[in-house]
């Protein structure tokens, strides 16, 4: 999994470098010098990195932060979902706006995906959307703006 | 001196002064602890408040806010891997995993404990300092603080791990940094560099979408896969080491605490590094105390030193920040410039005169971070134990209030969607990294000085063309970067020669 | 069906009770362009506290801050998407008139569509040097015998395009070392003769010319007290290209608080508002409160304001072109 994964990002960077360095070559060279001193080098590690992996013996669990990768296929599937929330969540704000979609986000995960009783459900959703609005819509003033649906809609 | 120091403890201790600093605190609790509402976007709120407000009672509200949010912050960090203030980022390294080990207690001791040492020797150094600080900073001119943007770069060797590969990630991962924070328009030419012809990225990536997004999303997603709580590792759910085996940490580190506020301090002395850098080299240090490979290994695991160096880091580069601020004039950090608006609203210049006329006032703003923090720690031992049992409650009720939690910290930075994109995709980033091993402080290293760097290279060419080289603190900060550089690699040796 | 209807005709109601000039019982937002902390922030904030007692109805006034692309992004919003309503008012960069001229992309506004309330203040914008070099008047620094170094903190803010101008167009010997992070490092850099002077405004130099640290040199079009004396870039033009270059640049400090309404909004609504502002800028509380802030506040009227709008949008094509070498967009 680690093998995978750091062959995977280390070619990611290496084209995010490789286009890096092909759009600061079109630059003014004062602009262009910074991205082009860390782009190459960039490209360059992160080769090093790949082939490294490609080729070398497996290196030993070093990471510096531990997340123990979880590989069964169940964990990966929680994780799957998991950024599916995540993604549903963010769809919701932009599509609805933040005031909506946080107690529907909430009720729907607490019942959905955390299988909470209704009476928990309900109560968190309504504790935390009652702060959420009075800190940051009324007290605050903080811009949420609609979501993009309404403006669709015609509502705005 | 002594008596305008005593005079300045006389002034805060009013009725009045005391109260006002009382709710700054209260605010800058939560201010602190919830990310989202950030300690200067606050600072810029509460300012019109003081139009009525004497000097001491003014300061005592904005300082006694302010200096608090360093000390709360941690908390998030630790509990939830969320970073609260941008300068809590480091303490989720090893505090969030204690937190997953159980000793979601003892690191919350830690991190107050090494929050007070460190609020404290920020306030000591204001207090010495302030006389003889002149000379110190107008040393340090655009070379010298390039290069200290690089000593802060070498210490991306301490922040990886061992041997060739991990120093190979490590500088991989600094780079990465460094190559985002060239995002948005340059100060040269004016060039508008990967902005995809978007107006968001104009100004560059900010730094809280990024953090939040790069620690907190991956934590998230393994919480969801792992299906338990956030101490699910712990064998019978009890939670263990409370708070105050973390007050004893603090003294059994004791000289490591001191140095990391030492540096804290002194990143907060030196105008334009910003703020968010005296934690990862706070932390980099750390890590360079371990003595055995094991230890080593053992940082980013819950080592509770990793705890202790950013903790006492992030409060004392306060202190620090405000010498310039007071000093000359020149803000810090940008809490530092709203402060800077509240000492011409009450119709004070800094500068000279904050060391000779207003020097009471200025010791006032000493006793103010002093009080305001003990004040805080003290209510905060109050309940950290129980603040540590949220790391028992079930994730499935967890994940989703952690979400609006990251949601709304990373929006209000710009008020932006693109800031929630910025999140998920550093999101995903922060994932990759974790899953293939690739550190993450480096990132950060890089993506924060990143600006800097470029920035005073340039001036100091422009300036001085080549002869900036050979100025005597540029030399020596060379020699400092090298050591930073050697010294993890000089340990290898030992520890290999040893086993 | 019904409920369609149903529902349509509540989308329509907001239409219907559409803009009023008495807004009792409302919530205005003021727009802003950047982040707190800043300028156009605080003069919102300072004008927020006072507006409500001089709109009819005694309505909330609030600020949001919408960062971003130089405000580009609040104007984009103010002109396109926020209703005329009289309900959202829009503040950010006094040069977005230039960005609109140079046609930096992302643009989306007409600065002459806007409804414009007025400006809140006036910015001059001046060259200070170092009080204990040589050079005592602009004549110095044209037959300097080394480059005087201006510190600046990028294109696009007056304090490199000032300079810039005085450079390229009138012979002074500068040398412009750009990169600082604000103007406040500048001055530090000042002070550890790492840089020998800067161009700003005079507000923001103001405490530094107290304290003796730098003296002004020269100054733009715009006047405020304290620097009439001084000489005016556009007089010591050599030729009119340059003149109406510099002019050029000079313009939007007359607006430079601007504030305006979204482009459908009705005459009354319009001015309902320039009266309010025109009487809070007067407003004794106001006037105290700016004075311990430091801030002048000063009011410009909205067809002042639209003319010089007109007036930089204009130019013939050969001066914008030309102006285009050397000033970019940005700060």
């Amino acid at each position: 999994m680690h093998r995978n994964a750091s062959l995977g990002l280390a070619i990611a960077v290496m084209l995010l470098a490789g286009y890096g360095i092909f759009a600061a070559s079109s630059w003014p060279a004062k602009a262009a010098l910074f991205p082009l001193a860390i782009g190459i080098p960039l490209f360059a590690l992160a080769a090093a990195e790949a082939l490294w992996t490609l080729f070398g013996a497996p290196p030993a669990r070093q990471a510096l932060s531990d997340l123990e990768p979880t590989a069964e296929p169940a964990a990966q599937r929680r994780i799957a979902i998991a950024a599916g929330w995540i993604f549903a969540f963010f769809a919701a704000v932009v599509l609805l706006g933040f005031p909506i979609a946080i107690p529907l986000f909430l009720f729907l995960y607490l019942k959905l995906q955390g299988g909470e009783g209704w009476a928990l459900s309900i109560g968190i959703t309504v504790v935390v959307s009652a702060v959420f609005y009075g800190l940051f819509e009324a007290l605050l003033h903080l811009p949420f703006q609609a979501g993009w649906l309404f403006s669709w809609l015609g509502f705005g | 001196m002594i008596e305008a120091l005593l005079e300045g403890l006389v002034l805060v201790l009013q009725w009045k002064a005391l109260g006002f600093m009382m709710l700054g605190v209260l605010l800058g609790f939560w201010v602190g602890l919830l990310p989202g509402l950030g300690g200067a976007t606050t600072l810029a709120l509460m300012l019109p408040f003081i139009y009525t407000m004497q000097p001491v009672e003014a300061f005592a509200f904005l300082l006694g806010m302010h200096s608090v949010t360093a000390t709360t912050g941690d908390i998030t960090s630790v509990l939830f891997g969320v970073p609260g203030e941008a300068s809590s980022a480091a303490t989720i390294l090893d505090g969030h995993a204690m937190a997953k080990k159980g000793e979601a207690g003892r690191a919350l001791g830690a991190a107050l404990a090494s929050s007070l040492v460190g609020a404290l020797i920020g306030a000591l150094a204001l207090a010495a300092a302030v006389p003889v600080v002149r000379p110190l900073v107008l040393t340090f001119g655009s070379p010298e603080l390039f290069m200290l943007a690089i000593v802060g770069l070498a210490f991306i060797a301490s922040l990886s791990s061992h041997g060739g590969r991990g120093m190979l990630r490590g500088f991989l991962a600094g780079a990465l940094g460094l190559f985002f924070a060239t995002v948005g328009q340059d100060p040269q030419a004016g060039v508008a560099r990967y902005t995809f012809d978007t107006l968001y990225l104009w100004q560059g990536l900010d730094l809280v979408p990024v953090l939040v997004g790069i620690f907190a999303i991956p934590e998230i997603l393994e919480l969801v896969a792992r299906g338990t709580s956030i101490a699910g590792q712990l064998p019978a759910g009890k939670l263990t080491r409370g708070a105050f085996e973390g007050v004893k940490d603090t003294f059994r580190h004791f000289w490591l605490t001191i140095r990391c506020s030492l540096i804290g301090t002194f990143i907060g002395i030196m105008p334009g590094l910003g703020g968010s850098v005296a934690q990862w080299m706070a932390y980099g240090h750390a890590a360079q105390s371990a003595k055995t490979l094991e230890e080593r290994k053992g940082f980013g695991a819950g080592d509770v030193r990793g705890v202790l160096g950013p903790g006492a880091a992030n409060n004392s580069k306060e202190g620090g920040s405000l010498i310039p601020t007071i000093a000359f004039g020149v803000p810090g950090s940008t809490a530092m410039a709203i402060l800077l608006g509240g000492f011409v609203l009450l119709g004070i210049v800094p500068g000279p005169d904050m060391l000779s006329k207003y020097l009471t006032l200025t010791y006032s703003m000493v006793w103010t971070i002093v009080i305001a923090n003990v004040v805080t720690v003290i209510i905060c031992f109050a309940f950290l134990d129980q603040l540590a049992r949220l790391t028992t409650v079930r994730g499935g009720v967890l994940v989703p209030l952690i979400l609006v939690l990251v949601f709304i910290g990373s929006y209000t930075s710009n008020n932006h969607y693109g800031d929630l994109i910025v999140t998920l995709v550093f999101g995903a980033v922060g994932y990759f990294m974790v899953l293939a091993g690739w550190p993450r402080a480096p990132f950060v290293l890089g993506l924060v000085l990143g600006k800097i760097a470029e920035n005073y290279l340039y001036i100091s060419v422009a300036r001085y063309e080549m002869a900036w080289l050979t100025r005597p603190v540029v030399l020596a900060l060379v020699g400092i970067a090298i050591a930073v550089i050697l010294y993890p690699l000089y340990q290898a040796r030992r520890r290999s020669a040893h086993a | 069906m019904k409920l369609k209807l149903a529902l349509l005709a509540c989308a329509a109601l907001p239409l219907a009770a559409a803009a009023q000039t008495n807004l009792s019982g409302k919530t205005v937002t003021i727009v802003v362009g950047y982040k707190p902390g800043g300028g156009y922030d605080a003069a919102a904030r300072m004008l927020a506290r006072h507006l409500p007692n001089h709109i009819p109805g005694k309505p909330t006034v609030i600020v949001q801050n919408m960062p971003g692309g130089n405000s580009i992004i609040a104007a984009n919003h103010v002109y396109n998407v926020a209703k005329p309503d009289g309900l959202t008012i829009g503040t950010f960069n006094r040069n977005l008139p230039i960005a609109q001229l140079t046609r930096v992309q992302g643009v989306k506004f007409d600065m002459t569509k806007f409804q414009w309330i007025g400006s809140a203040a006036n910015e001059s914008t001046i060259l200070a040097i170092r009080n204990d070099l040589p050079y005592k008047s602009f004549e110095d620094l044209r037959t300097a015998k080394e480059p005087v170094v201006i510190g600046s903190t990028g294109p696009g803010a007056n304090t490199h395009d000032f300079p810039l101008l005085l450079k390229d167009l009138l012979g002074a010997k500068l040398k412009i070392v750009s990169g600082y992070s604000s103007s406040s490092d500048i001055m530090l850099a000042i002070e550890r003769k790492e840089v020998d002077g800067r161009a700003g405004s005079l507000t923001s130099i103001q405490p530094f010319i107290d304290r003796n640290l730098v003296r002004p040199i020269i100054r733009a079009r715009s006047v405020e007290p304290g620097i009439e004396k001084l000489p005016e870039d556009e007089s010591l033009a050599p030729n009119p290209r340059a003149k109406a270059i510099m002019a050029l640049r000079s313009a939007p400090e007359v607006v430079a608080r601007p504030y305006v309404l979204p482009p459908a909004t009705p005459a009354d609504v319009v001015s309902m508002y320039r009266e309010a502002f025109a009487a809070t800028i007067k407003d004794p509380a106001l006037v105290a409160e700016s004075k311990k802030a430091k801030f002048d506040l000063e009011y410009t009227s909205g067809d002042e304001a639209l003319k010089v709008m007109k007036d930089v949008l204009s130019q013939p094509k050969d001066i914008v072109d030309e102006f285009s070498k050397y000033i970019k967009f940005g700060e």
